[in-house]
């Protein structure tokens, strides 16, 4: 019988005084191991490599024509954020098993090598900073999206009071409907004017009530960076404020059935002259 | 039971005795209600959720019939004496008395089989179509999956009495009584569930739902 | 176990009464009885049905395709009972209503003991027939979803035209995902659980030996119907089947309702009969701390599919009884709701990939010991993690469901739960490394297959970090940038560790070496024509392309060219790996007992593995992770922290 099944659990205060150093001692101990200053080099160089990916996957995500609003730069800059932090342990990760091809030696052939390696079956210190670094991180997701998420949403449905905004407008409201496989959209405040192409004056808060008529769809302002699905038999919100000039795509994100691929449509974000223009074209009543 | 600890019964298939074959059977039927129970939950989800919405004003029936309250608390109280019944046989044939088995188990599926059938002449005589509404959609499919429940429960107690009789559950041997005894009280509470929600959610508390294919709320002006 | 009687060899113990011949009328039945009686029973069923049925009636507002679904419910739900009664699985239950109980010889007879290669094709309810049914089930499986994404992947690549119609285009998504879904679900708990599992804590068959044949066999009852939906009007609308496009769908929507339905039968007998027989049936002397970590694996699935699974089920229940019964659960025009079909497909959707993955990965941590040679790192790190994502699991469903606008507020809490899981499943990835950590490895193919999957994990790992946050969801959600993140995981973390998983265990399981010069090509051949088809595809997602459409922007024309070529290079790695497995079991190599010498049980029983397993039961003194030598750093650097690793003599 061996008595060693169970590791004792992990010594995390010693019980009585020792000479252990202080943890920055032990941890430049450590980085004087040359394994560990190689794992580390390599995680550099694979946190550069995410990092230009990142930038290009950036790069296209903007490249139909975007940003055109606060909601999509604000994705954007999320997106950044959440990689440099996430990386690091990303990057270790990568370099720990890069490293293991090459670095501590491998053996091939048929038979089973019986080699001697280290007997390692836990180490405290390890655990706990892993443990450390993980819910930090885990943490700063959490925080950084509820705050932002919280902010979009107030952009969104308009729950911070309007007029207490700077360059106060009032917002235009947006009835959305979807159905197989067009997209209408209808202007309650200004005569009901409708239209299979959605024009907005830019800089001015839009708020969308969204429905379908049959099945489920999504409406989806691509550059504009909203998405809500249509939902039959209920209304949903979204809202936007875009701050570009020119056409933007809306596509539909939730299979709808036989043409789902071609119901598309497009936004035309133009000045506050063109859209009242517009609007008039239309036979549409007051403007705001 | 001092008789069945020194000289314990095998089970014939494996060699092992029975009280260990009792205990995996034990914790199988556990892992069977936590399943089944799952599905019951889902049930009432889709209850709660359809009466909580009440998705273009069709939640109430629309001839205004609901589906009367006793039926569901008679099925109840039926399968629960059934259930007290059997777990009174369990215990007689754990304590020695293998006749007590027989006659409770007897009575019990007896009841039961009552309360399937009971429990089939509401599905049909429901003041409401199913399609009405989705108060009688979901009603409908509680009072269903309680009529399927209780066709098996009534199966297996029938079981019980056929291989008591038969001597194959007795008492050094019965610990079958007992799963199927577990198995039934689990019933009872899904058929309670159901008749509590039947009960206490009538009237959608959303008087107020917009009407489909259009952006108007019915209700207000 | 506790007994203290010692456990006597079956035939010394008193028999009841023998029936007819042992096995009684299953002596008559097998595969051909099952489907002949199930296509008959299918048949009765659909003319009958079609007899009784009434006249349409066109009340119903939104007349939903009533006309053929009752005719064609009833004969899916022929099939299912007719292959049953067929098969011979109603012989148990009614065997034990009329006490007419087993004898030793009809549970040999049973198990397939004498019937050479027929018990494959039989209601056999030895765990390693059960378990080689599930390989070849699981690889016909993943075969069929395969040559649906190549011709996914042709349809995108050939951007000028359209190739198939929509509707056809609409059906083979829909069919490639359920089939995929189904295959990685079983692709690992259904052959390394059943074969493996039970060898691995050393105990001679499942705790409920007929309920494992069950579960083999309504698998194989879920199938027909899926593919018959392509010959029904097909599953226009993707795996997910949203409400109310389930209602409007041709008559083939029920052959896929019908496939969940018994599915999830299927796989919540087999969670109960894994659960049950690891808690109950483990060696002497195998505590909870000597267990290994594939099985806790296994145990985190089974209960999460336990739990999960009715909750699909009923969300298929409810859809039939919409079509069939016209019932109102999703009508939104009679009060039904489109978001509790949502949230009831959900509350397994997600859980299920956890199903998928956790088997997956825990058999990676099993084979890494093995092949680096280290005792696992910190054992209840891992089973922390294991258990830690299992009871996450149940409450971040609604992830899913950020853009359904059905409850706003609510993507608050989600966020949360969905950002918290990560921590529990950094735990495997930290066991992963610290096991691999200073170890020399054996480069053989089930390891290097744990590198390609922990590569996969990280590149879905970091777009994971972005798709849950609600705010980036809200660009992300249904584009192909979804497509690219599940299939890393899916395919690129479970698939990929299933293959190492059947690599590791294919020498026990079959008697023979996988060609691992065959497979090595095919494997990373098919891995780097991974990277290029889903890698690509990201950068479709970021650039707008939303998901399931067969025409696009130009825009998206080079991402999807190069996910089509990426697409290709799997097919061919797939190809060549499937002639590397089929060959090595017809005539590989012959492999030794335990040819990795790795330490736990399964690896102590001859090859072919007996009926019984074990002619003496094992009696478990020590983890199976027990290699090594005592760490040669420690004496030097005891002052960082490796004190608390712990020196183990080998007794």
């Amino acid at each position: 019988m061996s008595t060693t099944q169970n590791p004792p659990p992990p010594v995390e205060e010693p019980e009585e005084p020792t000479n252990r150093p202080p943890a920055l001692h032990r941890a430049t101990k450590w980085l004087e191991r040359p394994y560990a200053r190689r794992i580390i080099l390599i995680s550099g160089v694979y946190v550069i490599a995410i990092l230009a990916v990142l930038w290009f996957a950036i790069w296209v995500l903007n490249s139909s024509g975007g940003p055109a609003s606060g909601i999509m730069a604000e994705i954007a800059t999320t997106m950044i954020w959440l990689t440099i932090v996430a990386s690091p342990l990303m990057g270790f990760t990568v370099a720990t098993l890069v490293y293991s091809l090459f670095g501590w030696g491998r053996v091939g052939g048929d038979e089973p090598p019986m080699q001697e390696n280290p007997d390692i079956r836990t180490n405290a210190t390890a655990v706990i900073a892993w443990i450390t670094a993980t819910s930090l991180l885990a943490g700063f997701l959490v925080v950084w999206g509820l705050v932002e998420l919280a902010g979009i949403t107030a952009g969104a449905y308009g729950t911070v009071p309007a007029n207490k905004q700077q360059g106060f407008v009032a917002p235009i409201n947006v009835n959305v409907t979807g159905q197989q496989w067009v997209w209408t959209f209808e202007y309650p405040d200004l005569g009901k004017i409708q239209s299979d192409v959605l024009v907005l004056p830019i800089d001015r808060p839009t708020y969308f009530n969204v429905t379908s008529n049959d099945v489920v769809h999504n409406f989806w302002a691509v550059e504009l960076g909203i998405k809500i699905d249509a939902n039959p038999g209920a209304i949903t919100n979204t809202g936007v404020t875009p701050n570009k000039l020119g056409t933007f795509n809306i596509r539909c994100a939730e299979l709808c059935g036989l043409h789902h691929a071609y119901m598309e449509t497009k936004v035309q974000v133009v000045t506050q002259d063109e859209f009242d223009s517009w609007v008039r074209e239309m036979g549409g009543g007051k403007t705001l | 039971m001092s008789t069945a600890a020194a000289d314990p019964v095998l089970s014939p298939t494996t060699g092992e005795p029975v009280a260990v074959v009792a205990r995996r059977n034990r914790l199988g039927i556990w892992l069977c209600i936590v399943s089944d129970a799952a599905g019951t939950v889902s049930l009432l989800i889709a209850y709660a959720y359809l009466w909580s919405l009440n998705v273009n004003g069709g939640w109430a029936p629309k001839k205004g019939a609901w589906a009367p309250d006793w039926l569901f608390w008679a099925i109840v109280l039926g399968m629960v004496v059934a259930c007290a019944l059997l777990w009174w046989g369990v215990k007689s044939v754990f304590a020695g008395h293998r006749e007590g088995l027989v006659v409770a188990a007897t009575l019990s599926s007896l009841l039961l089989l009552a309360m399937f059938i009971l429990q089939i002449w509401q599905l049909a005589t429901f003041p409401f179509d199913i399609s009405e509404s989705s108060y009688t959609s979901a009603t409908f499919w509680l009072a269903l999956s309680n009529a399927f429940h209780l066709s098996l429960g009534s199966l297996l107690v029938l079981a019980v009495v056929n291989r008591t009789r038969a001597g194959k559950i007795g008492v050094d041997n019965p610990f079958q009584s007992r799963l199927v005894a577990m198995w039934i009280t689990w019933l009872c509470a899904a058929a309670l569930l159901g008749a509590i929600f039947t009960t206490a959610m009538k009237d959608s508390p959303n008087t107020d739902p917009p009407a489909f294919q259009s952006f108007t709320q019915p209700h207000t002006s | 176990m506790s007994s203290a009687t010692e456990v006597m060899r079956p035939e010394e113990v008193p028999q009841p009464k023998q029936y007819g011949k042992p096995g009684g009328f299953l002596r008559h039945t097998n595969i051909i009885t099952g489907t002949v009686s199930g296509i008959v029973l299918a048949a009765i069923a659909y003319l009958v049905a079609g007899a009784l049925r009434p006249p349409p009636s066109d009340e119903n507002a939104l007349a939903l395709p009533v006309g053929l679904d009752p005719q064609f419910a009833a004969m899916y739900i022929g099939w299912t009972i007719g292959l049953l009664l067929g098969i011979g699985a109603f012989d148990g239950p009614l065997r034990w209503f009329l006490g007419h109980d087993l004898t030793h010889e009809d549970a040999e007879y049973m198990a397939g003991a004498g019937q050479g290669k027929w018990r494959y094709f039989k209601y056999t309810t030895d765990h390693k027939v059960v378990g080689k049914q599930y390989l070849v089930m699981s690889l016909v499986l993943l075969g069929v979803g395969g040559t649906l994404a190549m011709m996914i992947r042709t349809e995108l690549g050939i951007t000028w035209m359209e190739v198939f119609n929509p509707n056809v285009y609409n059906s083979i998504i829909g069919t490639h995902g359920m089939v995929m879904v189904i295959a990685m679900i079983i692709v690992v708990s259904g052959p390394i659980g059943n074969f493996i599992v039970p060898i691995m804590i050393g105990a001679r068959d499942m705790a409920f030996p007929r309920l494992n044949a069950l579960s083999f066999w309504l698998l194989f009852a879920a199938v027909p119907p899926l593919v018959s939906s392509l010959f029904l009007g097909g599953i226009r609308d993707g795996w997910s089947v949203y409400q109310p496009l389930n209602s409007q769908a041709p008559v083939g929507m029920l052959g896929y309702q019908t496939t969940i339905i018994v599915f999830a039968f299927s796989t919540g007998i087999a969670s109960v009969n894994l659960i049950t027989t690891i808690v109950t049936m483990r060696a002497r002397g195998m505590t909870w701390s000597r267990v290994p970590i594939f099985v806790y694996g296994i145990i985190g699935s089974s209960v999460m599919g336990l739990i999960w699974f009715p909750m699909f089920q009923y969300s298929q229940i409810l859809s039939w009884s919409d079509r069939v019964l016209q019932s109102n659960f999703f009508n939104p025009a009679q009060g039904g709701s489109v978001w509790l079909y949502e949230n009831l497909f959900w509350l397994l959707g997600h859980p299920e990939v956890y199903v998928i993955v956790i088997p997956g990965t825990a058999a990676l941590m099993e084979l890494t010991t093995v092949f680096v040679r280290k005792p696992l790192f910190s054992y209840k790190l891992a089973i922390a993690g294991i258990f830690g994502v299992v009871g996450i699991s149940g409450i971040v469903w609604a992830h899913h469901m950020y853009m359904t606008g059905f409850a706003p507020s609510a993507n608050y809490p989600f966020m949360l739960s969905t950002e918290l899981i990560s921590i529990p499943f950094g735990f495997l990835v930290l066991v992963l490394l610290g096991t691999i950590w200073r170890g020399k490895v054996w480069t053989r193919l089930p390891m290097m297959a744990v590198y390609a999957v922990v590569w996969n994990k990280v590149v879905g790992g970091i777009t994971g970090v972005w798709l849950s946050d609600v705010p980036v969801d809200q660009y992300m959600h249904g584009s192909m940038f979804v497509v690219a993140h599940f299939h890393f995981m899916l395919m690129g973390a479970a698939l990929f560790s299933a293959i190492a998983a059947i690599a590791y265990w294919f020498p026990k399981m079959t008697g023979r070496y996988l060609n691992e010069r065959i497979g090595s090509i095919g494997f990373w051949v098919a891995f780097a024509g991974f990277q290029l088809c889903f890698g690509s595809m990201f950068f479709a997602g970021l650039q707008g392309m939303p998901r399931r459409v067969l025409q696009f922007d130009n825009a998206f024309n080079l991402s999807n060219w190069l996910s089509t070529i990426g697409a290709y290079t799997i097919g061919i790695g797939t190809v060549i790996f499937l002639y590397a497995i089929i060959t090595s079991w017809r005539g590989g190599q012959t492999a030794p007992m335990n040819p990795w010498a790795a330490q736990t049980l399964e690896w102590t029983v001859p090859n072919p593995v007996p009926l019984e397993n074990f002619k003496v039961l094992p009696v478990v003194t020590t983890d199976p992770y027990n290699y090594g030598v005592p760490d040669p750093y420690a004496s030097q650097v005891a002052d960082v922290g490796d004190e608390t690793s712990q020196k183990v003599s080998v007794s």
